[in-house]
């Protein structure tokens, strides 16, 4: 199996301290990887290195062969990226929405392609509706049908299901299952649902402090750790967060 | 259209030529802008009233100091100075707006990210938000000259073919001021958006928009004989003036707007790397 996404050595350092500290991370063709950590791991710096939106300070980015930042815009045809924190512009109605990014992702007919995401996702009948109009649920189905219109070989998906409720995480998973068997689109994924987590990705990489802590296979990353699931292991590190930075804290 | 299927896996939906794309991307934001006038009409107060308020303003003063002045030649020229200032001006002001409030909209529809996570360049973005924007001059710029030949008889094509050159001078030299105000976004996010009004304000006295550069204050007369916009618009008044063709001052323009776009150019650069490097995006997601 091909890599479509390849890492390698990533630093940054914020006015903070050091937020991603020599990040390796490979994701193949076709397989739906998770991103984990607790708050301040490092998971949103990483991602954004690896799209080519925050430069490092150190290390390499290699997309479906295209190394970043050179590469970037024939690399970002490989990829599609959707975030639940990010809107829908509020005066382009949904149609409108995908069928400027399917253009930008130069789509040769863009609505069809459109028109057949929103179906891949139960959501067809909102093509003409605007952006206020959309539940929030709706606008994060809108976000994925469009980053997903033009069938990327790496799909991005940062906190894809956060906030939503559960019958539309459901449609989102499934949608992405389809995508993924159908399409052999690779996935990587954060998201702070250990559950959800265990249905979609088939491997997990742990951050802590901005280092890779761990990475597998969900069940073994948790045996790794001697505990039961995912669930624990976030805790885990979290707490061991929490303690270091109170010792950091306490410190002279 | 010319279509070829995805290079890398050999399959995927049909995609236009790579010769295509870059002006299909283009277009994407060009529409995306006209979509976002088309449902905030309050937006078309730059084109439309702030034109006629302008012409007014200037036209009745120029008026008003006309008639202390008598029928003189002097007092009637003083006139048309005034109104093709304005006009002048409206095209590097609408130029300037349109682009930095395009690009504004971006960040205030925390659209941003989305869009650098495509294979949309930074300066396509630019080049489609301008784009949008010319549309946006035309109408604002006929705005100001058809109120100026309705209200005051002044008719801005007497200037002839020299016209020409003076109007894409200034529209190079609003693109330029336009790049300078979004590096500045870039690298003080939201809170530098004032500037792109502010800084217009700054430009028009010093800018030799009504008046020639010794009709200022001696300490500002070397500024303002810096800025590629005060030969443009003494270009301009040489044509009011029927003289020839104003090639000294129309090469002097053309060369300063040049080197300042290039500098505007450089600017932005500059700046993007940082918000890269700084990871800034993340103020608008």
């Amino acid at each position: 199996m091909s890599d479509v996404l390849r890492a390698r050595g990533l630093l940054k350092t914020y006015r903070r301290g050091r937020a991603v500290d020599g990040v390796d991370l490979t994701v193949r063709r076709g397989e739906r990887v998770a991103l984990l950590g607790p708050n301040g791991a490092g998971k949103t710096t990483t991602l954004l290195m690896c799209l080519g939106v925050v430069e490092p300070d150190g290390g390499t980015v290699e997309i479906a062969g295209h190394r970043l930042p050179r590469g970037r815009s024939a690399a970002m045809t490989h990829v599609g990226f959707a975030a639940g924190y990010l809107p829908l512009p509020e005066r382009l109605r949904v149609g409108e929405y995908l069928r400027m990014f399917g253009q930008l992702y130069g789509l040769a007919d863009p609505e069809a392609q459109a028109l057949r995401g929103l179906e891949r996702f139960g959501i067809p009948h909102l093509v003409k509706a605007s952006g206020t109009e959309l539940s929030s649920g709706q606008k994060t189905l809108v976000g994925i049908v469009k980053s997903t219109m033009h069938d990327p070989d790496l799909l991005v998906l940062d906190e894809p299901t956060a906030s939503l409720d559960p019958d539309v995480a459901l449609r989102v998973r499934t949608g992405l299952a389809a995508l993924c068997e159908e399409r052999g689109t690779a996935l990587l994924v954060t998201s702070h649902n250990m559950v959800e987590v265990g249905r979609i990705a088939e491997r997990v990489v742990f951050l802590s402090a901005g280092r890779v802590v761990a990475d597998g296979p969900p069940d073994e990353v948790a045996a790794g750790f001697g505990r039961d699931d995912l669930e624990e292991v976030f805790l885990h590190l979290a707490f061991e967060r929490q303690a270091s930075e109170h010792a950091e804290g306490l410190r002279p | 259209m010319t279509t070829q299927r995805f290079e890398a896996m050999g399959r995927g939906p049909a995609r236009v030529s790579r010769e295509l794309a870059w002006w299909l991307r283009i277009r994407a934001i060009a529409r995306r802008h006209a979509y976002v006038l088309y449902r905030s009409p309050h937006r078309l107060f730059d084109v439309t009233v702030w034109p006629i308020v302008d012409t007014v303003l200037f036209g009745s003063l120029g008026v008003f100091f006309a008639r202390q002045g008598g029928p003189s030649s002097a007092a009637q020229a003083s006139v048309a100075y005034l109104l093709s200032g304005i006009v002048l001006w409206h095209v590097v002001y609408q130029a300037q707006i349109a682009v930095s409030t395009g690009f504004m909209e971006e960040t205030w529809s925390r659209n941003l990210l989305s869009l650098m996570v495509t294979p949309l360049r930074e300066l396509e973005l630019v080049a489609g938000i301008a784009l949008f924007g010319l549309a946006k001059l035309v109408m604002g710029v006929g705005v100001v000259a058809v109120a100026a030949f309705a209200l005051y008889a002044f008719d801005v094509t007497d200037l002839g073919i020299g016209l020409v050159p003076v109007i894409a001078i200034l529209l190079m030299g609003g693109w330029a001021i336009a790049l300078l105000v979004i590096g500045l976004m870039l690298r003080f996010g939201n809170g530098a958006e004032a500037l792109a009004w502010g800084i217009m304000f700054v430009a028009m006295p010093l800018g030799g928009v009504f008046y020639p550069v010794e009709a200022l204050p001696p300490f500002l007369q070397p500024i303002s004989a810096l800025l590629p916009t005060t030969h443009a618009f003494a270009a301009g008044r040489e044509l009011i003036d029927g003289g020839p063709m104003p090639w000294g001052e129309l090469g002097l323009a053309a060369v300063g707007t040049l080197v300042a776009t290039a500098a505007a150019l450089a600017f932005v650069a500059w700046m993007l790397r940082l918000f890269r490097r700084r990871g800034y995006v993340t103020r608008y997601s």
